[in-house]
Parts: C-alpha cells; sequence; structure tokens
C-alpha cells in the first residue's frame, strides 16, 4: 500500500462514521458519472420469438466482448449506442438460444430468438459429471460466478451463508481466514464428522483444519480460504442421497463441489480487479469504568459470608499497576485496511484452451497485529490431442500468511476475552515505561496481541490432470490423478513479560506436510435412442490415500524474548512430536440414468467404498441410491397452458455413510514415547474394536421444481428425512479399564427438514429487478442412544449441551434463573444451596427449584435452550438499470439460542474481571429489585459459574449482509483508453445486523458441530466496505 | 485405432483388478496397533517402562494429597484438595477422589503380564512380569487405602465384548492379590542392576519394603518383621548420615533410598506447588507438627522454614533455606520407600511382637542418626505414652511430608483419636474417600463408600 492509500485510511479513522461517508461518496461518483455520459452513434431494431413472431421483453443486446447493453422494451424494440465498425451485438435471452450479429454497416438490425427451455438446459455439476438442471432428479443448490463476485468475500464457506437452501454456516471467527462451520441438512453424527465434503474440479480436497498451534482457540483454520474466490465458476452443494451417494462414504453431511473457471475459445480476456477496503468492528460492549469496576470490587468483598476489604491491591487506586482507566476495546480494535488485485487471462483455440489468474489479498483484522496475506495462482488448461483424445489439468497453488491473534476459548491468552474483562483500572503501562504483561492472572491484551507470536504460514497445490478418449460419440473414457498437498509451518511464543514467572516464556513450532492424492478412472455412456429414449452411464473405480506427517517441538526458558526460534530455548519441554498417518481408500461407483423425452425420469447410483479405517471384515461399505423425476408440465393436460412453463417432480432414496473417525482406532494404539527418566516406554492409548463398521445415513427426499410464465417466477421446494444409524461415539467406559472411551456404533439420529428458493424476475427492460429468496428449516433430533451411556437419562455433551432421546444436538441444559430475591424474606420457603448448604438470601439469584424440595441441587436442572435454528435463509435484490447494478442482500437465523459464556465472564467478579454496564443495577441492599444479582467474591453458592438460563439469548438475526453498487463505463469512454471493460464497484458486507443478542456477534459458534450456539468471546464480525474497479482489455 | 483402444481397456482393466486391497491394510507408523506390540524382546522391555511412566502423573501430587492431606503435620490455606482434605470435607468431585491414573497403571501392567511371557521366557521375562506384577500391587495397594473395596482387574481389555463394568471387590482379596504379586515379584525382579536405576526400578528389595509395608497394613507383625530383614540385610541399601540426609530428597539416588519414582526437567512433578512455593505453597507446617519436635532435632531445620515465625515453606525437598517464589514445576525424584521406614516398621512389628528392647534398639538407630538421645522402654512410655506411640511419633518426624502419615494413623487405629480434635473426624466409614463422581457415572455396578452415599 502507498503512503497515498495510508494517508487516506488514517483519515477514515478519524471519522467518527467513516464507513457510511465512504457509501455515500461512492454513490454521488456513479451518479455523476452516469449523468455525464453523453451519447453517440446509433443502431436499433426489434427482437420477435420465430416461433410466434411476438415480441421478446428484455432480451439482453450487448456489445460482444464488453459489459455495455442494453434490453428491449415492451414492444422488443432497442436502441444502442456504438463506437467500432465491426462490432458484433449478442442478443440473450433467458429460454432461448443466443444470437450473435455482425454490425458492419447496418444502422437497423431485427433478430428472431428460437426457444430453448432455458436456464433449466444450463448445465449443473454433479458426482463424476454435468447434467442438465431440467434432468435433475436429485436435490442440489447453486451459486454461481456472478454471485460469488458480488459478495467480495474472501473463502469459498462464507458465500454460501444464506445463499443456498439446506446449507447453514456459522461463523467460528471473525478473523481473516477463520473457520467456519457448515452443515448441509443438519447434524448428522455426533463424532465431529459432520462437514461435507469438498470436491474442487473432480479433487476431493483437505477441508479439516491442519493446523496444529491454535492456542486456547476450539478450532483451526478455514482450509477454503485457500481458494481464491475470484477463480470459481460454480459451487454446487449436493444435499439429497440420489446426488451425494456416488460419494458413497464420505458423503453423508453432503458434497460441496467447487468448479473453477475455464478457457473459452477465442481471444485472449484480461481481466484486472483491484479493490481497497476498510474493515471495523460490528459493535463494541459496554464495560465499566474504573471507578465503576472499583465500586463492584469492594461490594463483592463486603458481601462475603464473612465480609473483609481486598487483601490484593485490585482495588487501590494509587498502586501503580492499579491505577489505570483504560478502555481496552479502544485500545485493540481498529479500523483495519484491505486490498486485493486478481488478475486473470483467459481464451484459447480450438484445440487448446487456458485460463490463467494470480490474486493477491493482503487484509487487516480488526484486532491489532493481525494480518492475512494471501497470494493464489491459478492455471487450467484444456487441450484436444486428436479428435479423440483430449488431455487438461487443473493446478493450483495458494501461499497464505496468516499473522494471527488468540481469540477464543477459555484462558487467559484469549485476547478477546482480556479485552473485554481486564479491568480498566490495570495500568496499560507500569510507571518505569514498561508494559504491565501480567496482573493477579490476566495477560494484557495489547502485549498478546502485539508481542506475542502466532504465525501460521501455509503453502498448497491442487492439482488435477486429466486425460479423456472418446471411443465413439457416446462411449468415453475419462482418467485423472488428482493431488491436494499441503505444507503448513506454525510457529508460536509467548514473552516472559507476559507472565509472572521471570523469564517464563514458551515457545513452540511445528511443521506439517498432508498429501491427498488419488486417481479416479471413470466410463461414461450418453446414448438417446428413437429420440425419446435417452440412456446415460457410469462405471469406475477410485483410489484415494491420504498421508499426514508432522514434526514439532515445545521449548521454554529461552534467554531473551528476542530469540523465538527453538535453539534458543533453555528446555525443550519433551512435548516433541513427530508423527506420520496414513489412511486409504478402494472404491467402485456407478450410475444409471434413463429418461423418457425428458418426462420420466430415473437414476440409480451405487457405490462400493472400502476404508482402511476399518477392520477387515467391515472394511467395504455399499451405499445405494434410486431417484425419480416426473416432468408433469410435459404432459398433455398441461401442454398448453401459459402459467405453468415447467413442472417437475423429484424423488429420491438412498444411503450414504461416513468415516470420520481416527486412521487406527479400530486397530487399538500402543503409543511410543511413553518415557520414563531416559527409558523407552510404550503404553495401550486406545482400545481396539475391531468390529468398527460405518455410520450410515438413509435419506428419502421429495422435491418440486416449478417454474411460471416463461421463467419469471421459479421455485423449487424440498421436504428430507435423513436418519443416521451406527453412530460412531466414543462411548465413556469405566476408567478401571485404564482407557477413557471405546469408539463403538451406537444410537441414531434424525434430521427432517423443508427447503424453499424462489427465484423472481420482477422487471425485465431497462430497469431490471430480480429476487432470489431461500428458506431452510431443519429439525435435528437424537432418536436412539443407548441405556448404559445415559446418566440421569443423557449424555453430557461438553459444558452446555446434553444428549437426549427426542431433543435436539444443540440443547442447552442448566438451571433456570427467574430473577434475583429482593430481601431475605423473599425465600419464603427457605430454598437452600444444595442439601446442606446455605439458604438463599437477598440480593441471591432465584433459581426455579424443578422437583420443588426446596433444595437446588443438579436435579433441578432442566433444558434452557436450543442452539438450532428455527429457521434461516437469504433474500438477494438485484437491481439494474442500464449500465448501474445494485445487489442487495439479507441473510438471516430465527430461533436459535446462544449460550453466552463470554457474558457469564463479563458479568461475574471472579478473578477480579471487569463487567459489563449491567452490573451497574446490581442488588446492593435489601429490598432492591433487580435482575443483576450481588456479586461475591469466591462465591460458594456458584451464582454466575452454573450453567444457567442468565447466559442464554436468543440468537435470531437478520443481517444486510452484502451490498454491491456496481457501475460499467460505457463502451464509448473506454474503448479509447484501451479497455473492453471497466467496472467500479463498492461492495458492503455485514452492514446492519437487527438483532436481541447482546454480544459482539450472533454469527458465532466457538466450538464445532456438536456443541453449537457457545459464544466463548470469539473473534469479533467486522463491517466491512470496498472499492473496487474490474478493469477488462 | 481399434488397437489403441484396445490397449486402454487392457491398461485400465489390470488397473483395476491390480487394486488389490492389500492397499486397503495401513498400520500405523508412529505407534503401534493392540495387535502389533509384544512381538520382541524389546518390545516387552519397553511395555514395561510404559508402566513405570504411568507412576509419575499417579504420584505427581497425589502422594501427598493422599499421605499427608487428611492428617495432622499439614495447614494449608489452598482451596481445592488441600482445604477439602484438611478440613474433612471431601466430596465427589475432588481430584484426589479420582482413580484413573492407578489404573492406567494397572492397565499397562496386565498387557505386560499377559504377553511378555509370550515374547520374552526365561529371566528376563520373569524380571520383566516381576516389574509389571509389583508395580500392579503398589497401585493397589494405594487404591484399597484410600477407598477400600476396589474393583480387582488382573487382566487387559482388549475388546468391547469384555465385561467393562467390574464391581467393587473385597479389599482383603485384593490385598491378597497384592501379596500374591509382590511374593513374585521378591523371587523374580533383579536383586541389583548396578547404579541410579536400583533406586527408579523395582528390584528384590523394593519387593520385599512393599510387602513390609503391605504386612503392617493386615497387622501381620510375623511376616513383616521377616520380610523387612530381607530388606534390612540387603547390601544395596545403608542409612545415610544426616550430613547428607537431604540430599535423599533433593538430590536422589541415595543409598537409604529403596524405591523412588524418578523425575527430570521434562517429567516433572508438582513438589515445589505442594511445599516450597515461597509465600504461597499448598502446604505449610502445621503447629502442632512444629510443636512435636524434641529438642536438639537436627532435622528441624531441615524439614521446614524455622526462622519465620509463621512457616510458609517446607524445605524438606528442596534444602535448608531454600527461598523462592518460582513455581516451576519440580524434577526431585518422589521417595516412597526407603531404609528409615522399613527399619521402624520392623520397630512396630517387634513390638506388637513383645520384641520391645530389639524394636527400641531399631528406634534409637533413628533417633541417634537425628542427634536425639536412646529412648528405652521407660523414657518412651514417659514421653509418648508406650512404645508404639514413640515409634509413630519418631515416623511422623523422619519421614514427614513423605506420604506416610496419614496411613499409619489409619493403620495404627488413631486416625480418628488423632483427627478428631483438628478437624472432626469422628466415623470411620469416613476414613476412605469418597469414589469419583466420574467413576460412578461410567459404572452402574459400582455403589459409593457408605459415608459419601
Amino acid at each position: 500500500m502507498n503512503e497515498k492509500n495510508k494517508l487516506h485510511l488514517l483519515r477514515f479513522k478519524r471519522s467518527e462514521n467513516s464507513v457510511s461517508r465512504l457509501v455515500s461518496t461512492t454513490v454521488l461518483f456513479f451518479f455523476i458519472s452516469v449523468l455525464t455520459y453523453a451519447q453517440e452513434t446509433t443502431i436499433s431494431g426489434t427482437v420477435t420469438h420465430a416461433g410466434t413472431g411476438e415480441p421478446l421483453i428484455g432480451v439482453n443486446v450487448i456489445l460482444k466482448g464488453t459489459s455495455k447493453g442494453v434490453s428491449t422494451d415492451l414492444d422488443g424494440n432497442y436502441t444502442i449506442t456504438l463506437l467500432p465498425a465491426d462490432a458484433v451485438l449478442s442478443f440473450t435471452f433467458l429460454g432461448f438460444e443466443s444470437k450473435e450479429v455482425m454490425v458492419n454497416a447496418h444502422t437497423s438490425i431485427d433478430v428472431a430468438l428460437t426457444p430453448v427451455t432455458s436456464e433449466l438446459d444450463e448445465l449443473v455439476i454433479v458426482g463424476y459429471g454435468k447434467k442438465k438442471k431440467r434432468n435433475l432428479t436429485g436435490s442440489i443448490a447453486s451459486v454461481g460466478s456472478e454471485e460469488i463476485e458480488k459478495t467480495n468475500q474472501q473463502d469459498a464457506v462464507s458465500i454460501l451463508q444464506g445463499r443456498a437452501a439446506g446449507v447453514q454456516v456459522t461463523s467460528n471467527s471473525g478473523a481473516p481466514g477463520g473457520a467456519m462451520t457448515i452443515r448441509v441438512r443438519g447434524n448428522s453424527s455426533l463424532n465431529s464428522g459432520n462437514d461435507p465434503l469438498y470436491v474442487v474440479d473432480g479433487v476431493p480436497i483437505e477441508s479439516n483444519s491442519l493446523s496444529s498451534l491454535n492456542g486456547t482457540e476450539n478450532f483451526g483454520l478455514n482450509p477454503l480460504a485457500d481458494i481464491n474466490p475470484g477463480d470459481i465458476e460454480s459451487i454446487e452443494v449436493l444435499k439429497d442421497a440420489a446426488s451425494t451417494a456416488i460419494y458413497g462414504s464420505r458423503a453423508a453431511n453432503g458434497v460441496v463441489m467447487i468448479t473453477t473457471k475455464r478457457g473459452k475459445e477465442g481471444k485472449a480476456q484480461i481481466n484486472l480487479n483491484i479493490f481497497t477496503g476498510v474493515s471495523e468492528i460490528t459493535r463494541k460492549l459496554s464495560v465499566l469504568n474504573a471507578s465503576q469496576y472499583r465500586a463492584v470490587i469492594l461490594d463483592s468483598y463486603r458481601n462475603m459470608e464473612n465480609p473483609t476489604e481486598p487483601t490484593f491491591a485490585v482495588i487501590d487506586s494509587l498502586s501503580p499497576r492499579n491505577n489505570g482507566d483504560v478502555d481496552w476495546q479502544e485500545e485493540l480494535l481498529r479500523i483495519a485496511p484491505q486490498y486485493k488485485i486478481d488478475l486473470s487471462v483467459r481464451g484459447g483455440s480450438e484445440n487448446v484452451k487456458y485460463s490463467w489468474s494470480s490474486s493477491f489479498l493482503n487484509q487487516d483484522g480488526i484486532i491489532i497485529n493481525n494480518n492475512y496475506k494471501r497470494v493464489t495462482s491459478r492455471l487450467n488448461v484444456d487441450f484436444n490431442a486428436s479428435d479423440k483424445l483430449k488431455f487438461g489439468q487443473s493446478i493450483s497453488y495458494t501461499n497464505a500468511i496468516n499473522n494471527r491473534i488468540n481469540a477464543g476459548g477459555s484462558g487467559n491468552l484469549s485476547v478477546v476475552r482480556e479485552l473485554l474483562i481486564r479491568p480498566p483500572s490495570y495500568a496499560m503501562y507500569l510507571p518505569d515505561g514498561s508494559l504491565n504483561g501480567y496482573q493477579f492472572g490476566k495477560r494484557n491484551p495489547v502485549g498478546l496481541a502485539e508481542l506475542a507470536t502466532h504465525l501460521n504460514k501455509t503453502n498448497r497445490i491442487i492439482g488435477n490432470e486429466y486425460a479423456e478418449y472418446e471411443f465413439t460419440d457416446a462411449l468415453k473414457l475419462r482418467s485423472n490423478v488428482n493431488l491436494d498437498f499441503v505444507s503448513m509451518k506454525e510457529d508460536e511464543f509467548i514473552p516472559s513479560v507476559l507472565d509472572y514467572r521471570p523469564g517464563y516464556n514458551t515457545g513452540a513450532v511445528r511443521s506439517l506436510t498432508n498429501l491427498t492424492w488419488g486417481n479416479e478412472t471413470y466410463l461414461t455412456y450418453n446414448k438417446e435412442f428413437n429420440e425419446v429414449h435417452n440412456f446415460s452411464g457410469l462405471l469406475g473405480f477410485s483410489f484415494q490415500n491420504w498421508k499426514y506427517e508432522q514434526t514439532g517441538l515445545d521449548g521454554m526458558f529461552f534467554p531473551s524474548d528476542n530469540i523465538r526460534t527453538l535453539n534458543g530455548a533453555g528446555t525443550i519441554s519433551g512435548q516433541e512430536v513427530n508423527i506420520i498417518t496414513e489412511h486409504s481408500m478402494l472404491s467402485y461407483f456407478g450410475r444409471l440414468s434413463y429418461d423418457y423425452k425428458g418426462k420420466y425420469l430415473a437414476e440409480v447410483n451405487l457405490r462400493a467404498d472400502g476404508s482402511s479405517r476399518f477392520g477387515a471384515d467391515n472394511r467395504f461399505g455399499y451405499f445405494p441410491s434410486a431417484s425419480l423425476g416426473w416432468r408433469f408440465s410435459d404432459e398433455a393436460f398441461l401442454k398448453d397452458n401459459t402459467v405453468i412453463t415447467d413442472g417437475k417432480f423429484r424423488f429420491s432414496a438412498g444411503q450414504t455413510g461416513n468415516e470420520a473417525i481416527g486412521n487406527y482406532t479400530s486397530q487399538g494404539e500402543f503409543a511410543v514415547g511413553v518415557n520414563y527418566l531416559d527409558y523407552s516406554g510404550a503404553a495401550p492409548t486406545v482400545m481396539p474394536n475391531a468390529g468398527l463398521t460405518w455410520e450410515t445415513t438413509t435419506q428419502y427426499d421429495a422435491g418440486l421444481d416449478l417454474s411460471f410464465w416463461k421463467n419469471r417466477v421459479m421455485l423449487t421446494a424440498d421436504y428430507y428425512v435423513k436418519l443416521t444409524e451406527d453412530l460412531l461415539y466414543n462411548v465413556p467406559i469405566p476408567r478401571t479399564t485404564g482407557f477413557s472411551f471405546i469408539t463403538q456404533n451406537i444410537g441414531s439420529i434424525e434430521n427432517k427438514g423443508i427447503e424453499f428458493t424462489l427465484t423472481t424476475r420482477n422487471l425485465v427492460g431497462d430497469f431490471k429487478w430480480d429476487t432470489n429468496f431461500n428458506i431452510s428449516s431443519n429439525r435435528n433430533k437424537v432418536t436412539d442412544l443407548p441405556d448404559e451411556l445415559l446418566t440421569n437419562g443423557f449424555i453430557q455433551n461438553g459444558n452446555y449441551h446434553i444428549l437426549r432421546e427426542g431433543l435436539p444436538i444443540g440443547t442447552f441444559y442448566g438451571y433456570q434463573f427467574n430473577g434475583v430475591y429482593s430481601r431475605d424474606e423473599d425465600n419464603v420457603n427457605g430454598v437452600t444451596n444444595g442439601s446442606q448448604g446455605a439458604v438463599f438470601k437477598g440480593g441471591d439469584p432465584i433459581w426455579e427449584d424443578v422437583n420443588g424440595d426446596n433444595i437446588i441441587d443438579t436435579d433441578d436442572r432442566q433444558i434452557i435452550g436450543d442452539a438450532t435454528p428455527d429457521f434461516y435463509g437469504g433474500i438477494t435484490n438485484n437491481i439494474s438499470y442500464k449500465n448501474l447494478s445494485l445487489s442487495v442482500f439479507f441473510q438471516f437465523s430465527y430461533g436459535n439460542d446462544i449460550y453466552s459464556e463470554i457474558n457469564h465472564q463479563r458479568n461475574s467478579v471472579v478473578r477480579y474481571n471487569n463487567l459489563s454496564t449491567l452490573a451497574l443495577d446490581r442488588w446492593r441492599e435489601q429490598g432492591d429489585v433487580t435482575n443483576f444479582p450481588r456479586p461475591i467474591q469466591d462465591d460458594p453458592l456458584q451464582s454466575d459459574s452454573r450453567i444457567q438460563s442468565r447466559w442464554v439469548e436468543d440468537g435470531s438475526y437478520i443481517k444486510l449482509k452484502n451490498v454491491n453498487l456496481n457501475y460499467s463505463f460505457p463502451q464509448a469512454l473506454i474503448g479509447r483508453f484501451g479497455f473492453s471493460k471497466l467496472d467500479a464497484y463498492v461492495t458492503a458486507t455485514n452492514l446492519i445486523t437487527w438483532t436481541k443478542y447482546t454480544g459482539f456477534d450472533p454469527d458465532v459458534n466457538s466450538y464445532s458441530g456438536l456443541r453449537a450456539g457457545v459464544d466463548e468471546g470469539a473473534y469479533p464480525q467486522s463491517r466491512t466496505v470496498i472499492l473496487g474497479l474490474n478493469f477488462g482489455f | 485405432m481399434k488397437n489403441i483402444e484396445k490397449f486402454i481397456l487392457a491398461v485400465v482393466f489390470l488397473g483395476t483388478v491390480s487394486c488389490s486391497q492389500d492397499i486397503l491394510d495401513k498400520e500405523p507408523k508412529s505407534s503401534f496397533s493392540a495387535q502389533g506390540f509384544y512381538k520382541t524382546t524389546s518390545d516387552a522391555q519397553a511395555g514395561v517402562y510404559g508402566i513405570y511412566a504411568s507412576l509419575q502423573s499417579n504420584y505427581r501430587i497425589n502422594f501427598a494429597y493422599w499421605g499427608e492431606g487428611r492428617a495432622d503435620a499439614v495447614a494449608t490455606n489452598h482451596s481445592g484438595d488441600p482445604s477439602l482434605l484438611a478440613q474433612n470435607t471431601l466430596n465427589q468431585t475432588m481430584s484426589s477422589a479420582q482413580w484413573n491414573s492407578l489404573y492406567q497403571t494397572i492397565s499397562r501392567a496386565n498387557y505386560a503380564i499377559k504377553y511378555v511371557p509370550e515374547v520374552s521366557q526365561g529371566e528376563l521375562g520373569l524380571r520383566l512380569v516381576g516389574e509389571a506384577r509389583a508395580l500392579r500391587a503398589l497401585s493397589y495397594f494405594y487404591a484399597v487405602r484410600v477407598w477400600g473395596d476396589v474393583p480387582l482387574i488382573i487382566e487387559p481389555f482388549e475388546s468391547a465384548e469384555q465385561d467393562l463394568f467390574v464391581e467393587r471387590t473385597d479389599k482383603e482379596l485384593v490385598l491378597d492379590q497384592i501379596v500374591e504379586d509382590l511374593k513374585f515379584a521378591a523371587e523374580n525382579c533383579n536383586t541389583n542392576f548396578g547404579g541410579e536405576r536400583d533406586r527408579v526400578l523395582i528390584t528384590q528389595g523394593g519387593a520385599n519394603a512393599l510387602l513390609t509395608q503391605v504386612y503392617m497394613w493386615r497387622k501381620d507383625y510375623q511376616n513383616a518383621a521377616l520380610t523387612a530383614d530381607l530388606v534390612l540385610d540387603n547390601s544395596l541399601y545403608s542409612l545415610v548420615s544426616m550430613a547428607d540426609w537431604s540430599n535423599i530428597f533433593t538430590t536422589g539416588f541415595s543409598n537409604e533410598s529403596i524405591f523412588e519414582v524418578g523425575y527430570n526437567d521434562v517429567q516433572t512433578n508438582a513438589l515445589r506447588v505442594l511445599y516450597a512455593l515461597g509465600s504461597d505453597s499448598d502446604y505449610f507446617p502445621s503447629e502442632q507438627f512444629r510443636n512435636s519436635f524434641e529438642d536438639g532435632d537436627l532435622r528441624q531445620t531441615k524439614i521446614y522454614d524455622t526462622t519465620a515465625a509463621q512457616p510458609r515453606k517446607i524445605w524438606k525437598y528442596f534444602g535448608e533455606g531454600f527461598n523462592d517464589e518460582s513455581p516451576d514445576p519440580s524434577s526431585n525424584n518422589i521417595v516412597l520407600v526407603r531404609l528409615a521406614d522399613i527399619i521402624l516398621l520392623k520397630a512396630e512389628a517387634l513390638n506388637e511382637l513383645g520384641q520391645t528392647d530389639e524394636a527400641l534398639d531399631l528406634l534409637n538407630r533413628i533417633r541417634t542418626r537425628a542427634g536425639l538421645p536412646d529412648l528405652d522402654e521407660a523414657d518412651a512410655i514417659a514421653a509418648y505414652g508406650d512404645v508404639q506411640s514413640a515409634i509413630l511419633h519418631e515416623r511422623s518426624i523422619e519421614l514427614s511430608y513423605e506420604g506416610h502419615r496419614w496411613f499409619d494413623l489409619l493403620r495404627t487405629d488413631k486416625a480418628i483419636e488423632v483427627m478428631q480434635p483438628i478437624n472432626g473426624l469422628s466415623d470411620a466409614a469416613n476414613l476412605v474417600w469418597p469414589i469419583h463422581e466420574d467413576a460412578l457415572n461410567r459404572n452402574p455396578n459400582l455403589d459409593q463408600n457408605s459415608f459419601y452415599q
């Protein structure tokens, strides 16, 4: 970034509402551009229906090779202004075949377009092939490149949030490159294997976070951030068994197919897209200032059973350590700049087509010293060696350097937690000018952000080389070799200034490689008989191997905080890591599709997967599926109606699997390196279970695709039932066995849901308005758990959740908080804390006494919330007028609860935490009516720390997630400068959030999957505004 | 062209067929599968060292919680286990109520006892099984002393089909197994290894010393005296001089040591946090303990900080004058059995068997080293009421903070008498620990100890 830009950004930082100012300036700029544009030479004409001769309304007339274009009016007429004499006009209209006409010397060009059945003829990516959308019998959600470009988001997963029905995306972290959780049609597994399979250009890629130095966070980085969204042509999410069963044992959680852009025949198209922008936190939270804080702490000592004055100097405002009044959010959060450059060249001849692209992203996080840099480069080539033989490749390289901030999770190393709960009175600096790095169990978050090292460097190559041989037009053989290679180096260092022990610093280094490679070879057959019977078939096998190698060291007592490599460690702390694990899979698969005139459709799939993870007797699993489709709109009784353009029922049933367990779990494990002094030892660490086998998900799907008035209104609806059995679960066993758990196949889970996607073209013509709306609802329920696993009828699932038959996986379980006793005598029944504990008094919480025994104990816990939303989705409105287009995207989630552990932390005096301003209403004396209990040091009643409804909040929200305003400069203006296209755009992300949630942001998920909906103080979400220019040459 | 097509099809077909399922056999590379271990003699040795490794976590802090936490020599300001134990308010969620680590040792030992004989016959195999059985016995010995009846498991768990939910076994039966295991060890272990290994691995002497402790626990004085003799006659062991007394604990590997759990810079324990973390360790010497020294006891200044009016530091493991605020983990070995312990146990046994003079001789060996005058029976009765009490008092000083005091009180039926004035302990059913909630949740066949139900 040059100096000027920096200054520019500094100025932003000073302005109070930089984002809104940026928006208004940009809008103004666009309008001026539109108005000052003057017209030149003109061509006009009429576009009609080739069959009926009726005028066509809203046909796109575009000057080829540019984005310049107009639409036909209500009479099918158009007028377009042109410059070059050799121009070519292209006429495109949804549902009709496109046409291109040379302008030459004409001033009037009339065109007749032939109808096709439209967008339904668009090809959709399916497993091992493509299929016309109209012929689909499965359930697939799709997001195209145009939509992706408008988001200007930097990873493929967040793009799916709110844009694909049945796909729920939550953020684990708002940090650049931070992890996301994605669930396709709900949680179907208990043992972490709930992520979909990701397939990029036919390569099943590693989608688990590989980073191992994640500080206190419960998750790693987002491996999908290694893919540049600018390269993506489309993302398809395969949801039902008919679509996914071809991926067998890895497909129970859906399949995300990412297809990258490829070259097309024609002149090289050079594209340069540059943007720059800024981010800021979506909101700050209220905290007490130093004097308010001191008052609460004093109260908390006076409220003790034997009231004392604080022994520690936390409230001594004269102590140099305690005389601060610091707003830690102010110190830690910033307006963070980012910029990105995308350059691509695409084109080709009849025999060679190429697509090359490269991008550079530099993104600062909204917490100081957090930065993410990513370079990507991709080359996709296809060439014909002969009429029958084709070769090609897709290969991408990514280099990412993530200077991370430890945020989220518990413990005093989390910057986000510390910035909220560190007392304002703790001075930033000591009188000698040095940083006040550690005080009473709290590490200085500014020091953590600026002085600690938390660095991740990733290099990744994803490649796919294929050859395709055409025996006949109908029969083809395709074989590919694919690989996904990740090399990662991680460094961590916590300097001694952040510790209470002099000279106590710790460092760690990890270096790993993860190689996934495989071969897929398959025959495809496509043939039409008698123009009515269409057959297609697929038969193939695949082999896939995963190998993970990691080396690492932990060290401590470095003589200096400045030498952070492990050769400087005074002690290597015995955490040497050097492991190799491997896993492989051998599969056979086939598919048979038939349709009669496109009216009656049928398809069957079968995949057999063998996995090295299971014992020899259970190695192979068979995953079949079948589906039927009926295009009732082709039936005679609907043939002549003008309302329904297309209508299809779909039904599918099938099975998929899940093998997401440890590579060697079924074999048991004897770990080495279990040393006694210098004597090398080994010990059993995993109990074997040779009988382990796949989790199996059986899914039924019924769907309806409807399109009205020549595709002006299109509706897709799906209802599904998913039953997952033989869940792979780490069943706790008595520790007297020497083991803590054994992995077994137990229990079952059901997911049921409905999904709607509605696309309407509200206005056509010059002024266009499209709306895309999708909404999904999933009901998750644990249907069976073995009795021997249950304690009090349920399984405790982490701190906050339980698993119980009949309840969803994200159920929160704890005490119901019913306010605060105003006076001692308000506890009329003399309710006590435990059978022998104290009687609750004025200022203590009123806990619901579920069993009415006047004793509050673990039997009084109840269901206090559910992290699963009732429904979620998104709505996009695309509006365009001539060269100006606006896209407005709202995303929502309704009915989900959040267990706000961070709100617990910031409303409790435990460990001298600072509190939220809610504490100003705390109970102080008999008769006070409030909902904030009296703060007590070393509270024997554990009023704050027990799991309780007080920390459960409604996490529903609606977000103005994305606004994109784009202006395409007229050809007449930019042609002079040699551009074929110039777009200027502004994109705003996370602009406004409407929610009742009182934490940073309701889009939060500190744990993945099974323990959803907990906010432990995750890296906050940011509001981002970017300005960009997109040049075409 | 047709030939090319045939060729391609042939290659694909061969590729498919030759992709045999062998590629799905993936043995772990950085560890062994459960079936892949115990194939060689070196596996057998490594498996047994793996048992020793688990001792480090067993005793890193619990040797003090179990052996001192409920007794009269320690005082504490710390919440959690230290205060729950000191105030006799034990509960089923406290960390010292967990037996996980002991059973991990037992599980590893069970694997070794089953599989070592398959790969290592002869002397080495017997020796390794002896060590494994001694370590299993040591774990069960702690378990019965802490919880009473406990599940007795002597086979490894290798399949989900086994009965995982084992009930508790009468503690006398467990003790029978302990004795049987230790007798086997006393016969088959090494007499010595030479060098430091004699102290941190189980030898015949170690097995006999543990047997002595077990017999004393069972009040089997005859056998205790016999096994104690075997230890006393063992040339590996001799009392160190008073000048070297601190070194038993600070540097370890002393001639007086019979079995100590080895630790080092990376395999660490919590001794500092327990006893010597400057002003704020878990434990400091109780007033009663400080007042129980006889005048002129040379050990007093080596045991705790006598310079402070309110001593906060226990110096025994770190040396006189130790003053350090660092909560670093410590690398000292933890001595579980040493010669002075066995001498005093033998004294006790002989006294019970009516051989009072011989008992007093043994007692006076320890007293003499500490710079104290010899006691005869009359002195002992005058000072302590009876000879047994004199010996017990001597143990309370000599073996202070080494994790013996609570078990001495239990074994001599003095726990209630001594602790009632201090923390109100009054119910014999309260002498055991509760079984941890987690263990109860995991195993429906376990019943909580009656006092804690």
